[in-house]
């Protein structure tokens, strides 16, 4: 008991010490309760559905981030790890007999092999040249598969497998968990070293080499971590709709996770998840007045793209929050000093 | 003379039809620190580059102590004890300065040595304390002077503790009492000994440089290169004083 009174005294101190003194530490707190207690309020199947397909589409837009924003290889074929998973999934299910807990992960493992195998050729181009061979894989990839529906199902895809879990309500604290944790971990990786080696690589490739970088393994490295996350998020995909199909792989896929990750803005992981969580219902709801819905959602990225150039979060962010010249804590944008070092900010 | 330490025999690199460099043979020892010196586009740069093995050269052989470095990889190169820096800076602009040394730092040479100190940070910060921009290190790189951003190029290359320091250009754009402590801490690296976590082994240099007055102060050796081969190779009063090597400088009209 005196355990869990101290527990419960310290985390009280850390949330009011290291959370409440920040709007965008507050935000991204109000996000995850809210995600783990909106239950409780509705549990509208609907309602679900779309939360659960934003937190599997926030792992993709995440891992595109991971990879294309952090370390500047930038992947416009960002599908293919979705729909390696996804397929893999799926293939492992229905003729492995494999549950999704094994599936899944097995599947994304798949889309780390794919990253591998992609991210070779890939050393050696950069920028426009890249950009346009990845753009290229996930169409191969289609090709393969239409080449063999007996395995793949062609054009129908692969259908009927096992459901996530028993019930929606449990799909979505599967998925919301799945996607907090995932999210937390690229996080990580990138306030890392190893994120600062991708910054770094992203930057001036070549002064990376000239300070003992092996920039090869770091490279493939980025590949991998980004198959990996956009295979889970492909993996869950399939087995919450219970299909896997050459949808996955179609070159707007590819493009949506790119809009996504630049209107919320790139290089900070937390960006293209809000995106995710703002512009995936936003579709939805459009969908109610289907004759606008495609000009209504491209005049928002316009807008977004004109006015905040950085992406809508950094953009708030900045608004919000100020940097101290002197320690470069981040402070509330109305304080007059700096909450750490006491310099005046201005 | 052959040495164990440096031996480059042989060394050619073309560009297209320009030869960059043209049968390039020397060597050094282990405690030499040479000027390399030469009219603009005679090769300085391009030589540094294929020991460092960011150019691959077409023919020739670079020996470093003791095994052929020609066409290996970069990172190798730098694993083995050669550091560089870039005559035209290259620093990672959006990166605070104490990042762009901590890549430095976390290179594998770099994090097993340091017997005592692991800690990437702190290393950083001791290399950013010698080249004298550890006030900074917070700032971004792009806010740094060009003054700043040759320090820092010296930071990142020290900071894996290198045996043989390739500077290009450390003099380059700046002012004369920055050149003057530029030089003395190109002076106090090369008599090695420890700055603060950093250990300097006392890098043996090849330091290409205009400014001859203050490069003469530092170095006991001048290579001369013209059009990519070595015109003059001796000490600095004997190269100042050859026919060939003022010819190459007035023909491009005088230093
Ligand atoms: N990547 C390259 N591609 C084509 N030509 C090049 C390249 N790098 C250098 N050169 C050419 O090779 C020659 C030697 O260049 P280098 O940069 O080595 O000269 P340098 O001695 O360093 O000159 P400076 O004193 O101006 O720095 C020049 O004529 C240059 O134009
Ligand atoms: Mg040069």
């Amino acid at each position: 008991m005196g355990m869990l009174s101290y527990y419960f005294r310290k985390s009280l101190t850390v949330c009011k010490d290291e959370v409440l003194v920040l709007p965008s530490r507050v935000a991204v707190g109000v996000f995850v309760v809210t995600i783990l207690v909106l239950p409780l309020f509705s549990q509208s199947p609907y309602l679900l559905r779309i939360l659960i397909l934003s937190s599997i589409f926030a792992i993709f837009a995440a891992s595109w981030d991971l990879l294309s924003g952090f370390t500047g290889q930038m992947n416009f074929g960002h599908a293919l790890f979705f729909g390696v998973g996804a397929y893999s999934a799926a293939l492992l299910n229905i003729h492995g007999h494999l549950p999704p807990w094994a599936s899944i992960p097995l599947g994304a493992l798949g889309a780390v092999l794919t990253g591998l195998i992609v991210g070779i050729p890939c050393l050696r181009l950069r920028g426009t040249y890249l950009a346009l061979t990845t753009l290229a894989f996930p169409v191969i990839l289609l090709g393969i598969i239409f080449a063999v529906p007996d395995i793949t199902g062609g054009e129908l895809g692969l259908s009927g497998l096992s459901r996530l879990t028993g019930s929606r309500l449990w799909d979505y604290y599967l998925t919301s968990v799945i996607m907090l944790v995932s999210c937390a971990v690229m996080w990580k990786i990138t306030d890392s070293n190893t994120g600062i080696i991708f910054h770094a690589i992203r930057e001036d490739e070549l002064a990376v080499r000239a300070s003992g970088i092996n920039t090869i393994r770091y490279k493939l490295l980025a590949f991998s971590l980004g198959g990996f996350f956009a295979g889970i998020s492909g993996g869950l995909y399939a087995h919450f709709m219970r299909i896997a199909g050459p949808s996955t792989l179609e070159v707007s896929m590819s493009f949506t996770v790119v809009i996504w990750a630049v209107f919320g803005g790139i290089v900070t992981i937390y960006g293209p998840v809000g995106a995710v969580f703002i512009l995936f219902p936003l579709l939805e709801f459009l969908r109610f007045w289907p004759e606008y819905r495609t000009l209504a959602f491209a005049l928002v990225i316009l807008l977004i793209l004109l006015y905040m150039p950085e992406g809508l979060f950094p953009y708030l962010r900045d608004k919000l929050e100020t940097q101290c010249p002197r320690c470069k804590i981040r402070n509330v944008a109305k304080r007059k000093t700096c909450r750490i070092c006491a310099a005046p900010l201005n | 003379m052959p040495t164990d330490f440096l031996t480059v025999e042989g060394l050619s690199k073309d560009f297209g039809g320009l030869r960059a460099i043209g049968n390039v043979s020397f060597s050094m020892g282990r405690n030499e620190v040479i000027g390399l010196i030469g009219p603009n586009g005679a090769g300085k740069t391009t030589l540094l580059r294929l020991i460092t093995g960011i150019l691959k050269p077409d023919s020739g052989t670079i020996r470093f102590k003791n095994t052929d470095i020609a066409g290996k990889k970069t990172w190798d190169i730098v694993g083995m004890g050669i550091a560089c820096t870039f005559q035209n800076m290259r620093p990672f602009r959006r990166l605070p300065i104490i990042a762009n040394v901590m890549v430095s730092c976390l290179s594998p040479r770099a994090m097993k040595r340091g017997e005592w100190v692991k800690k990437v940070e702190a290393k950083a910060m001791d290399a950013l304390e010698f080249a004298g921009i550890s006030d900074m290190a917070l700032e971004k790189a792009s806010t740094l002077s060009q003054g700043d951003l040759k320090r820092l190029e010296v930071a990142r290359a020290i900071a894996t503790e290198p045996e043989l320091l390739l500077l290009d250009e450390p003099f380059g754009g700046l002012s004369p009492a920055e050149t003057e402590l530029m030089a003395k801490s190109i002076k106090r690296l090369h008599k090695g000994g420890r700055f603060g976590r950093l250990h300097s082994e006392g890098p043996a240099m090849i330091i290409v440089e205009h400014k001859l007055q203050q490069l003469m102060k530092i170095v006991t050796r001048i290579i001369v290169l013209d059009f990519g081969t070595v015109i003059a190779d001796g000490t600095p009063e004997d190269v100042v004083n050859d026919r060939q090597v003022i010819k190459a400088y007035l023909g491009q009209g005088g230093v």
